[in-house]
């Protein structure tokens, strides 16, 4: 049986749950004083990667575009899905990149693991100042189908195709699901409600032997880390970086107070026009949730 | 549908040395566990002993598992036995250490997360090689045979799939038991509750004040007015940095004068000895000034929390026999000390740590243990077939569960080499492995030298104490040929006739009150410990909430009225004349199951133990 390749793209992000964030002068983040940690949505995305490998069988590659202080975060990515390489991607040029900058540097980096890709994976976006825009990015560069908001997916090995389930959010109307069905290769940005399930003995067995390989592995994990500079990328300098990239920040707030906004309309539940209402409205509902 | 040769029902130290046994023997196993991980549901006193009985042979723990005494996280080899009969402050002490020899190879004080961490860990290789291996977060609901007669086992969270054999490891709460019908459910009689707490003082400290080394520890029982007129009594086993504090009173007991088993146990931790047992250094905060801004307030707040972090894990760290360097870590926490009293007016004084509370029923063997431990091809061991040994004040159920492991474990891999599940060959070969256990031989009979030894150890007991219907007894049992007649006679006339006489008030309260207060000394505390409330207790547990409740309530009765006492975790209140159940914070003991629909939590839910 030939493996599925995969990779998961992760970030080091702040570590917003100890309270120990902390600003500059100016409002941005200090992140030399700021805690570090593997991303929420990475390690989601990790996880998602864990299912292919325990479901179908997988060799996972993880790649990250990050300082040296990564080296936690990848251990940690690595102890979440039991991956057999890590890449780190560190230049002083990869600086300041928007999330252009960021996708070449990923892509690039994506194309030195070892084989073709079939799957990468995605945290849903960075909780740290990033608009979700990184994954679609690198999945056009690569020439990968982009599945966005997954909740679940699985993967026909004989077909070599993936069905997915997306999540949709749209205007007015409570959240969708819609199922899709794509070739391989695909990047899927994970939702963050992405939880994996193993419904048989024999699955969670196989968890529970790729859970321990990985706490090993984690253990050592320098033993699997490989570290590129741009020129080891062989990254096109006019692409990366503060240079490669075409965002320009003009202004930065502080996260302001969420607003809640709801409009509510009051029904009489004697009333039976209101009732009536109601159960129209429960029903259209109901029928726009699931779409094939 | 998958098919599997063995399933283990439970990963408790039984369940464990059965996985352990059956890849031994290079048969495909898997034990299916409700917990979130090993070791979380576990709870012991415990001391895990390893025995060289007269006759007969058993399985010890490093006989399983070769590497035991070098490399498993056993606490402390237990070399003095104590027990001390309490009342008010007088203290009488009597030597035991000679009953706590007997017939062993040793006994370790253990504590069973780490420990069945540790058990797991050394089969999960060998049960991967042939199939098998551990499924945790798994509960298992129900047990059925198919048209075809084959075994079909259901859970809560996975597929069914097909087993060729069960062994029953779930624990003194069986549901397998409940839910084939093998035996009835434990009756207020047979049953013991124990309530546990774990205090934290460092090594050098428990050391010092047990009169031991880092490798050794001490043991130490209780009866007397501490048990708030029970039969039972209290125990302090010392770990390695911890100790291990709690209370085991018969059930029936109980359900006649109710009291609160956290009321209990604060007994116990009052008695003045315990105190002065328990007692540590403890940094005190100095409250902070509400009139400061909000943001300053929680600067204090974070900056006190982390120096006293760093000033607990420093000096656990200093008073530890393991790490190397002495001095840099004793001026590292005059450092941190400094800091606390300078910046912030930290304050030292003196108080106990309380770090976990637990409780689970215990079984009496002598009067519950399952005299066919088998129901078609189920073969039940350890706590779930009832076989937990009491004798005097020691408990053994930890060395009986994993010796009935290994003899399940061969019972069925004989069955598998033959293709044999049936009644015949498999559970009635198991029951005669059983009946041939030198422990079913102690829950059925009473050991004359082993009572031998406890006349020995009252020898210098002044015989007024004892009372009218003991000192004679006593007189007689003490010249060898008349104790070997009258043991003898006991063993033909039956044990359990003479169990109300041994397990009684007078053994447990009068006796030792008389004892404590004609010729004991007078133990004087230095503090009074600030003992926990119940809600602080459970605020420390980790729980993984379940909306569905695992308890459901049958009728109102008298039963579920004493469980509004009873229950360790106060789930029950009564409403408009009501008993209302609230599962949450459920500590699983089984008090309640009698008159209840009781499971287990599903896979995962309920309370994750740290320490066990
Ligand atoms: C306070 C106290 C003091 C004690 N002191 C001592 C002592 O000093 N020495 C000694 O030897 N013994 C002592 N004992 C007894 C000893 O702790 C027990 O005999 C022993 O822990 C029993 O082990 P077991 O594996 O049979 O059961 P357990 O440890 O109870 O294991 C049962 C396991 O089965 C799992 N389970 C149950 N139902 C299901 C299901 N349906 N599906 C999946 N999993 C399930 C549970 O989660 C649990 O992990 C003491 C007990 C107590 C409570
Ligand atoms: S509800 Fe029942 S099982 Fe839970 S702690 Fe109370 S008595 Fe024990």
């Amino acid at each position: 049986m030939t493996l599925l390749n995969i990779a998961v793209v992760v970030k080091l992000e702040p570590d917003f749950s100890e309270g120990s964030i902390s600003y500059n002068p100016d409002g941005t983040l200090n992140r030399s004083q700021t805690k570090s940690t593997l991303g929420p949505h990475s390690k989601i995305a990790a996880q998602a990667a864990f299912y292919a490998k325990v479901k179908y069988g997988a060799k996972i590659s993880i790649g990250t575009m990050s300082g040296h202080i990564a080296n936690s975060a990848l251990q940690m990515a690595m102890e979440t899905c039991d991956a057999e390489v890590l890449h780190l991607y560190n230049d002083k040029i990869f600086a300041g990149a928007d999330t252009i900058g960021t996708a070449e540097v990923l892509k690039k980096g994506i194309e030195k693991m070892d084989g073709k890709m079939d799957i990468v994976f995605s945290g849903h976006r960075a909780t740290d100042g990033e608009t979700g825009q990184t994954g679609p990015q690198i999945a056009w560069k690569l020439g990968f189908t982009f599945l966005g908001n997954v909740i679940s997916y699985d993967i026909n090995l004989e077909k070599r195709t993936v069905t997915a389930k997306r999540l949709l959010s749209l205007r007015g109307i409570s959240d969708l699901i819609q199922e899709i069905e794509a070739p391989l290769p695909v990047f899927i940005a994970i939702d963050p409600s992405y939880k994996y399930y193993f419904s048989t003995a024999s699955l969670r067995l196989t968890a529970e032997k790729y859970q321990r390989e990985a706490h090993e592995r984690a253990n050592n994990y320098k033993d699997r880390l490989q570290t590129f500079d741009s020129e080891e990328l062989g990254a096109d300098k006019t692409l990366v970086g503060l240079v490669g990239s075409p965002t320009i920040v003009y202004d930065v707030q502080r996260v302001p107070q969420g607003k809640v906004i709801r409009h509510a309309e009051i029904l009489d539940g004697s009333n039976p026009e209101h009732i009536r209402k109601t159960v129209t409205a429960m029903r259209e509902a109901l029928n726009a949730m699931v779409i094939k | 549908m998958e098919k599997y040769d063995v399933a283990i029902i439970g990963g408790g130290s039984s369940g464990l040395a059965a996985l352990k046994q059956l890849s031994n023997l290079g048969k495909q196993a898997i034990i299916l566990e409700a917990g979130s991980k090993i070791g979380s549901k576990n709870i012991s006193g415990g001391i895990l002993y390893s025995k060289k009985p007269k006759k007969g042979k058993v399985t010890n723990v490093e006989d399983l598992y070769e590497n035991f005494l070098d490399d498993s996280p056993f606490e402390r080899k237990i070399t003095k036995y104590i027990l001390h009969s309490t009342s008010k402050d007088k203290v009488y002490s009597m030597d035991l250490t000679a009953s706590h020899e007997y017939q062993s190879n040793f006994g370790y004080s253990v504590l069973m997360n780490k420990l069945n961490s540790w058990f797991a860990k050394q089969s999960v290789d060998i049960s991967q090689k042939f199939g098998g291996g551990i499924i945790p977060r798994v509960h298992v609901r129900s047990i059925t045979w198919n048209n075809e007669g084959r075994t079909i086992i259901q859970t809560d969270e996975i597929d069914e799939f097909e087993v060729k054999a069960v062994i029953a490891a779930d624990g003194v709460n069986s549901e397998v038991a409940e839910m084939v019908g093998a035996r009835s459910k434990f009756t207020s009689m047979q049953l013991y509750q124990g309530v546990k707490v774990i205090v934290r003082i460092p090594e050098k400290i428990i050391n010092e004040r047990f009169g031991v080394n880092s490798d050794e520890g001490a043991a130490h029982l209780f009866a007397g007015d501490i048990t708030l007129n029970h039969i039972g009594g209290g125990f302090l086993y010392t770990n390695r940095d911890t100790l291990s504090i709690g209370v085991v009173y018969h059930f029936n007991s109980l359900l006649k004068n109710p009291v609160e088993p956290h009321t209990l146990i604060d007994t116990l931790l009052k008695n003045s000895m315990v105190s002065e047992f328990i007692k540590d250094e403890i940094p005190i905060q100095k409250e902070i000034d509400k009139n400061l801004p909000q943001e300053e307030q929680l600067r204090i707040r974070f900056g006190v929390a982390k120096l006293i972090k760093s000033w607990n894990d420093t000096r656990r760290n200093y008073l530890s026999s393991t790490h190397d360097n002495t001095d840099e870590l004793k001026s590292k926490l005059s450092f941190i000390q400094d800091q606390m009293v300078t910046k912030y007016g930290v304050t030292f004084g003196t108080d106990y740590v309380e770090s976990e509370y637990s409780a689970k029923l215990i079984p009496d063997g002598k009067r519950c243990r399952m005299k066919k431990p088998f129901f078609k091809n189920i073969l039940f061991v350890g706590d779930a077939a009832g076989r937990g040994i009491f004798v005097g004040p020691r408990i053994e159920g930890l060395n009986v569960g994993i010796d009935d492991a290994v003899r399940a474990a061969n019972a069925v891999a004989r069955a598998i080499d033959k293709n044999d599940f049936s009644q015949r060959y498999l559970g009635e070969y198991y029951s005669q492995l059983i009946d041939e256990s030198p422990y079913t031989t102690d829950m059925n009979q009473i050991d004359k030298d082993y009572l031998k030894i406890f006349l020995d150890a009252t020898k210098n007991v002044p015989k007024d104490s004892i009372g009218k219907r003991y000192g004679p007894i006593l007189k007689l049992m003490s010249n060898d040929t008349l104790r070997g007649i009258a043991v003898k006679f006991v063993n033909i006339l039956g044990y359990d006739k003479i169990f109300s006489m041994i397990e009684s008030e007078d053994t447990y309260v009068k006796i030792p009150i008389q004892l404590a207060e004609k010729h004991g000394k007078i133990v004087s505390s230095s503090y009074s410990p600030n003992i926990l409330s119940l809600a602080e207790r459970i605020e420390k547990l980790n729980y993984t909430e379940d909306h569905v409740s695992h308890i459901i309530i049958l009728k109102d009765s008298e039963f579920m009225k004493k469980m509004i006492v009873l229950c360790p975790a106060k789930c029950f209140t009564e409403e408009g004349g009501k008993t209302i159940l609230q599962h949450e914070g459920c500590l699983e003991c089984g008090t309640c199951s009698h008159e209840t629909e009781w499971r287990h939590p599903r896979g995962e839910k309920g309370v994750h133990y740290q320490y066990g």
